[in-house]
């Protein structure tokens, strides 16, 4: 099957640190990939990348077939907006708009870019605060919700424009532990329903659970990769075991 | 303090307040977009913009207002070959006078608005697939009023009082009435009867920045 994300050799640098560190892999249609690893390792800036968050010094990135970057050159900023659209992203911080109701929230993009009627959108955006269980919240404001009730409304809206890719950086990591579990249910979701995911997270027991592979990262590189079985039952390298005991 | 002289002297001086409302209202309505134009220079990419917003701001900050007004309503005519042509009725030189020196303080104050909004808005604009022209009108500035709100009633409520600045330049308003009329009735009524109009308002300007406050709360 052809790859939904290739990416080969990519670098980032910051003068003489290398946050990236020759980095390739693939993503296949449907896969759910759980990056973990220490801090600092590099998780979080490889995921922004792929959505032009972060520029890369070198390497490829190539999202269902199209170029964003080819050998550490990008292509034109039309170009980028359009690639970067297949795909949805859902922020440690929820990074919700203070300013604007529930339903604002998740019909702003897609109101603003007219790609579908209004009617579709309204529709779509009562379908899918339904399905993130939050119909009744469709008129408050964010500040008036709990942090997992955040961020299940910014995997709302991070889906209103029917993204080909979900990226999640650590989107259980600033909520208290008791609210991770119903963001998690919602993830698991739509991984049942073969969403193409990358997802950056410390949770291991949810990243063993709904992964179908998992990338353990450590000093800019993708130390090691494997199914959950193989990475979490059998790990082959030392650094990996170190960092699964510790967690 | 009598009542039936009270009554004689507020028709004068309601009058006088006229023109410090009308000056209040040209300035407020022209001097917050300067603001915003001059705030998004300052904040511009493009050098000698930003330089040229940095200049303003620092210009018209740190120089008096009144040297403004008395440089807009005496100095400009002055001007060799050009003066003669930039002789201004000295209400509007006035007024321009204002606008400038107020654009300056509301940049100041939207950019300390700019300032507070986290970056991950720009993120998930951006992510979202927003422009950077649509992200500045759609997410920024509403949220950038919204924290600058209080700091512009505070400016409003300034301006009111600033405006009888206007007396220095000899533009007859409030402050010039009650003056006249202190000087001719050995009385200082006026003086109260002014303190009272220029209370009644900043009460007015007071109470429409609380609703607009309570209005745009986002809770």
């Amino acid at each position: 099957m052809s790859s939904m994300i290739e990416v080969r050799q990519l670098q980032k640098s910051f003068g003489s640190l290398d946050v990236l560190k020759q980095i390739t892999f693939d993503v296949t249609p449907g896969e759910v990939v759980a990056v973990i690893g220490p801090s600092g390792s590099g998780k979080s800036t490889m995921l922004r990348s792929l959505v032009h968050l972060e520029e890369v010094t070198g390497g490829s990135i190539s999202i269902c077939g199209k170029m964003l970057v080819e050998n550490g050159s990008y292509t034109s900023s039309t170009a980028i907006r359009e690639i970067t659209s297949t795909m949805g992203m859902v922020f440690q911080h929820f990074n919700l708009f203070p300013h604007l109701s529930v339903r604002d929230n998740l019909e702003l993009a897609p109101r603003t870019l007219k790609r579908e009627s209004v009617q579709q959108i309204t529709a779509k955006s009562r379908e899918l605060l339904a399905k993130v269980g939050l119909a009744d919240k469709a008129d408050v404001y964010p500040s008036t919700l709990s942090g997992g009730q955040k961020q299940r409304v910014a995997i709302a809206r991070a889906m209103m424009l029917s993204p080909d890719i979900l990226l999640f950086d650590e989107p259980t990591s600033a909520l208290d532990p008791e609210l991770t579990g119903e963001v998690l249910r919602v993830i698991r979701q739509l991984a049942e329903e073969n969403m193409t995911m990358i997802i950056v997270t410390h949770e291991m027991s949810f990243a063993r659970d709904v992964a179908d592979r998992v990338f353990f990262m450590d000093n800019g590189e993708i130390a090691e990769s494997g199914t959950p079985d193989e990475i979490f039952g059998n790990p082959k390298l030392e650094r990996t075991r170190t960092f699964l005991m510790r967690e | 303090m009598n009542i039936d002289y009270i009554i004689r002297i507020s028709g004068p001086m309601l009058e006088g307040a006229r023109t410090t409302v009308l000056l209040f209202l040209i300035v407020i309505v022209l001097s917050i977009p300067l603001g915003m134009l001059v705030t998004l220079m300052a904040k511009s990419t493009v050098k000698p913009l930003a330089w040229i917003a940095h200049t303003y701001i620092y210009v018209m900050r740190g120089t008096p207002l009144l040297l403004q007004l008395f440089f807009f309503c005496f100095g400009l005519p002055q001007i060799p070959v050009i003066g003669q042509y930039l002789v201004m009725d000295r209400f509007v030189a006035a007024s321009l006078g204002f606008i400038l020196n107020y654009g300056a303080y509301f940049a100041e104050i939207f950019r300390g608005g700019l300032l507070s909004i986290d970056k991950g808005q720009h993120e998930a604009a951006k992510v979202l697939g927003l422009s950077k022209w649509q992200t500045l009108r759609k997410v920024i500035l509403a949220q950038m009023f919204r924290v600058a709100l209080p700091a512009v009633a505070n400016e409003s409520i300034t301006l009111v009082k600033d405006t009888a600045l206007l007396y220095a330049v000899a533009v007859p308003e409030l402050l010039n009435f009650a003056k006249t009329a202190v000087n001719r009735d050995f009385t200082v009524t006026p003086f109260v009867v002014a303190g009272v109009i220029y209370l009644l308002m900043t009460l007015v300007l007071t109470l429409f920045f609380k609703i607009l406050e309570k209005r745009f709360k986002f809770e």
